[in-house]
């Protein structure tokens, strides 16, 4: 049984090393939630666990409370960045190479606590190419608090942050390449951005026939009920009753996945929105807005 | 595969050593056979003078209540007749978060089930009081006071309850007090 003594060691060394970049995050009435140190001064979280904007602070391992700011948040993949002065707080190790289906990992919660399983599935199986097609399902346990906490390998690399959601009934990781993405963005920009269509839509069926004129077994997508004036939509002349299909090449099937298919960094980009009008398939260059910060 | 990962060894280790505490007709929990001639298990598994238990390989034996304490929720039973083998004890100081452990009990009836985990926390329940061993484990009604086991077989903890999806277990050292503050020798 040397084996398992060994594999027991490792994964014990695996939480220990992973739970020195592990902190906790008070950011709501309820009991804590978890965060990760992933960047000098940037802390990542889940965006559902921090309420507040104000008042938020930080538990190190050490038991050291810090005051916290609200860098950022990414509210459609549950993502918050938090600034910290961190003085010599390990930053955590994030694994360079994706998580894969059948993986062993651990998901770490401030203490540090821990729970194991496997990555079960990766993406939700239908949608494709958008971001939640790269989310990791888990066979694990997100116990209370746990949520904005590291998932690491059995090295103790970050391979995601677990969130099990608002309704606290999933159990989800973030893959860490889509947070370093949201990380670049708000470095650049010095601010995550919320991109910005300007339309209100509704789920629409779409037909056999029309599913075999677009030559895509997608049983469903939206259709334009409301164009803003002066946005980007109306810009790319985006009409009420428009039926739209696919964004950037991720199909569309309800309205969350528009949300979900817009990413901070492609707010200034032209996507190819594809769209059905007056039964005719068709493509519209769509250039994405950025939401006032206000609303 | 690179090194082998055997967790059949180690079950037939923790089998060996997991009692089944019966009552009338059906199971009421299990123990563990420590120290030698004598059982363990929870204290609300035994709630009468005399129960029958039953080794995994089917061998039953009669067994006398000798103390019990509910706050602790441990009960000490000396078995009458015959000895069993008695498990060896772990040293909870030498877990840490991520250790894998295993228990092994009759989960809602199914003899020696074993179940594998990892150290979730040794932290108290409530603020201030002693510490439990949570372990992520999944036990059911059948596992109390049965062993939980480090990866060598050894006993860590007594399990006693399941909190939040937690296994909770009485780290060995408190059993080992119990057992001497019974007044029974303790190797």
């Amino acid at each position: 049984m040397d084996g398992l003594l060994a594999f027991s060691n490792e994964l014990a060394a695996a939480v220990e090393r992973a739970g020195r970049a592990t902190v906790g995050v008070n950011g709501r009435r309820r009991f804590g939630s978890t965060g990760i140190h992933w960047r000098s001064g940037l802390i990542v979280t889940a965006d559902h666990t921090v309420e507040v904007d104000e008042d938020v602070t930080v538990t190190t391992p050490d038991g050291r409370t810090l005051a916290a700011t609200v860098a950022g948040r990414d509210p459609a993949i549950d993502l918050a960045i938090l600034r910290v002065d961190a003085g010599d707080l390990p930053v955590a190790d994030i694994a360079t190479e994706p998580a894969r289906v059948g993986h062993i990992v651990l998901a770490v919660g401030r203490g540090p606590r821990a729970s194991w399983g496997v990555v079960s599935a990766i993406g939700d199986g239908q949608r494709r190419r958008t971001e939640r097609a790269d989310l990791l399902n888990l066979d694990l346990t997100l116990y209370p608090g746990f949520s904005g906490g590291p998932l690491v390998d059995a090295g103790g690399r970050v391979v995601g942050v677990t969130t099990s959601g608002p309704a606290r009934h999933f159990q989800v990781a973030i893959p860490a390449a889509t947070v370093t993405r949201v990380l670049d963005e708000l470095g650049r920009r010095g601010r995550i951005p919320r991109a910005y269509l300007g339309v209100g839509t509704q789920s629409v069926r779409l037909s056999e026939a029309l599913r075999q004129r677009l030559g895509s077994d997608q049983r469903a997508a939206v259709i334009v009920v409301d164009v803003q004036p002066d946005s980007p939509a109306s810009a790319a002349g985006l009409v009420i009753g428009d039926v739209i299909v696919s964004l950037g090449g991720a199909g569309i099937a309800d309205p969350s996945d528009l949300r979900a298919a817009l990413r901070p960094e492609q707010v200034g980009e032209t996507v190819t929105v594809s769209i059905v009008r007056g039964g005719e398939p068709r493509d519209v260059r769509l250039t994405v807005g950025e939401r006032s910060r206000r609303s | 595969m690179g090194t082998t990962l055997d967790f059949v060894a180690l079950a037939d280790i923790v089998r060996g050593i997991t009692l089944e505490v019966v009552g009338n007709d059906a199971a009421l929990g299990s123990g563990v056979s420590w120290p030698p001639g004598h059982v363990v298990t929870n204290a609300h598994v035994v709630r009468r003078a005399r129960v029958a238990v039953r080794s995994v390989d089917g061998r039953q034996l009669s067994a006398r209540l000798l103390v019990r304490d509910a706050e602790a929720d441990l009960a000490l039973l000396r078995l009458e007749g015959a000895d069993l083998p008695a498990a060896t004890l772990g040293d909870v100081s030498r877990i840490r978060i991520g250790s894998l452990v295993v228990a092994v009990g009759h989960p809602l009836g199914v003899r020696g089930a074993l179940s594998a985990g990892i150290v979730h926390a040794i932290a108290p329940i409530a603020r201030g009081g002693a510490p439990w061993i949570h372990a992520d484990v999944r036990l059911a009604p059948g596992n109390s006071g049965g062993p939980l086991a480090d990866v060598s077989g050894a006993i860590v903890g007594v399990n006693a309850m399941v909190a939040g999806g937690l296994a909770l277990a009485v780290p060995i050292a408190r059993v080992i007090d119990f057992a001497r503050a019974a007044g029974v020798a303790v190797p």
